[in-house]
């Protein structure tokens, strides 16, 4: 991926029936464009923790949104999370579990490391393309991010 | 007795002196006998003191071996019980885990059927016939029911190790509640709720929403065929020592069913007639048991049903 192209949503989903209809929805709504797909726990640490280019200046072109799975191969979710926002840069992008898990202690857990919003995908797609697109113009579009 | 005769001149007195003579000897002899046999009675209760208390010795060593013995066999059960303990919070661990994975990798595949089912009927739906785009619903139904079953089934499994929060309920201040919520649900139709006024029981109000939710929800369901109706909730004093119990004028069933009600999967209805997983009743069941009562029910095809249940922690009448 290009580091001067500027970002607006990287998805963070192994799963690639849910990774593509997340594509899916963003790209009807024309929220794609600006979009990074990451398929495992460790790719996602490496580009949300990387050192910014020189020329940008720190907190410059962050995402909008980073939309994170739990259930990761390599890296889980939460530990990603945990890192994110222990970092002084990553931890200014607004991170959405979006995730499967409906489980108490995963919500609890992600809050207390200080994820910025935890939605679960419902099972209707009906219902999961509304949560997705929802997400999509509330984070890009509505949100007003603190690196803009 | 000759002896009087070897002292002269005191005749009187010298017949009767040895005779007192040899009369205060025996009586000492007698007296020394009796100590000895005092001292032989004093010696043998010494010893059989000594005897008794050896005995005494005895048996409190086995007193205390009894004790010891007693301390082990408790010890044992200490043991054993720890070992239960900790084989049970193994079983939840597993338990647990097994439940997070089946409510995060059973709902995935789900999710891909039904999205890309509708990915198709939005792509290719004007290339899809009247049945083609049925099919399309079968399966994004089917998706969706399968859904509702993993649900069903986490819930109950979670049922067995949610901790009881115990509170004093007023299940008809929960009745009402939970009627007005579901009566919403169901627009269109004509829904007469009637109470009449149930004693509080003590229990985990959480759970025992779920019970009127299923039972209400039910009377609700099966009463959709009739033109009018009706669900009350009370609480019989005469039914199993005094049972709360939710009555409705639905369609009823066939009490020689009535075994296969409570259990977890069992329908006595097609999905075509009344949609449903066969969880709630069970969840009823199991709720109400953890509670110590017991549930049952009374109907008839056609004319109604009545599911009862017992809660014995109950506090006023």
């Amino acid at each position: 991926m290009n580091e001067d192209v500027e970002v607006e949503i990287v998805v963070v989903e192994d799963d690639p029936n849910d990774a593509e209809l997340i594509l899916r929805v963003l790209k009807k709504h024309n929220l794609a464009n600006k979009l990074v797909h990451l398929e495992d726990g460790a790719q996602a640490l490496d580009y949300l923790l990387k050192k910014p280019p020189s020329k940008r200046s720190n907190g410059a072109n962050l995402p909008r949104v980073v939309l994170l799975d739990l259930k990761l191969p390599k890296v889980d979710g939460l530990e990603i999370l945990r890192q994110m926002k222990a970092d002084e840069r990553a931890k200014k992008i607004p991170v959405v579990i979006l995730t499967s898990s409906r489980e108490d202690r995963d919500i609890v857990n992600a809050y207390a490391l200080g994820v910025n919003s935890y939605v679960t995908k419902p099972i209707r797609f009906d219902e999961f393309a509304k949560v997705v697109s929802d997400l999509g113009m509330y984070w890009v579009l509505m949100n007003k991010a603190p690196h803009k | 007795m000759s002896t009087a005769k070897d002292f002269p001149g005191k005749n009187v007195d010298r017949v009767e002196q040895p005779e007192e003579n040899y009369r205060a000897t025996l009586n000492i002899i007698e007296d020394l006998d009796e100590e000895r046999l005092k001292s032989a009675g004093t010696q043998t209760a010494l010893l059989n003191m000594l005897e008794d208390f050896d005995e005494e010795r005895a048996k409190g060593a086995d007193t205390q071996t009894a004790l010891v013995n007693m301390l082990e066999d408790i010890e044992d059960s200490r043991l054993r019980a720890e070992e239960t303990r900790a084989n049970l919070a193994q079983v939840n661990k597993e338990l647990e885990g097994f439940s997070y994975s089946v409510s995060h990798d059973l709902r995935a595949p789900l999710r891909a059927i039904s999205g890309f089912a509708q990915a198709l009927r939005e792509d290719e739906g004007d290339r899809l016939d009247a049945d083609g785009l049925r099919y399309l619903d079968l399966i994004q139904d089917n998706a969706h029911r399968m859904g509702q079953l993993i649900d069903d089934l986490l819930a109950f499994s979670r049922l067995g190790r949610q901790q009881m929060v115990e509170d004093i309920v007023d299940l008809d201040v929960l009745a009402r509640s939970v009627f007005s919520d579901l009566a919403q649900q169901e627009k269109g139709r004509e829904i007469e709720f009637v109470e009449s006024g149930s004693p509080t029981a003590r229990g985990d109000a959480a759970m025992l929403r779920q019970v009127l939710q299923n039972l209400i929800g039910n009377a609700i369901k099966f009463t959709r065929t009739k033109d009018r109706t009706r669900v009350e909730f009370g609480y019989d004093p005469e039914q199993g020592g005094g049972a709360y119990y939710v009555r409705d004028n639905g369609v009823g069933f066939d009490m020689q069913y009535a075994n296969k009600l409570f259990g977890v999967f069992q329908r006595l209805h097609s999905a075509k007639e009344f949609e449903g997983t066969g969880v709630g009743l069970a969840l009823v069941n199991r709720i109400v048991a953890r509670h110590g009562g017991r549930t049952w029910a009374v109907g008839k095809v056609d004319e109604g049903a009545t599911f009862f249940f017992t809660l014995p922690g109950r506090r006023s009448e």
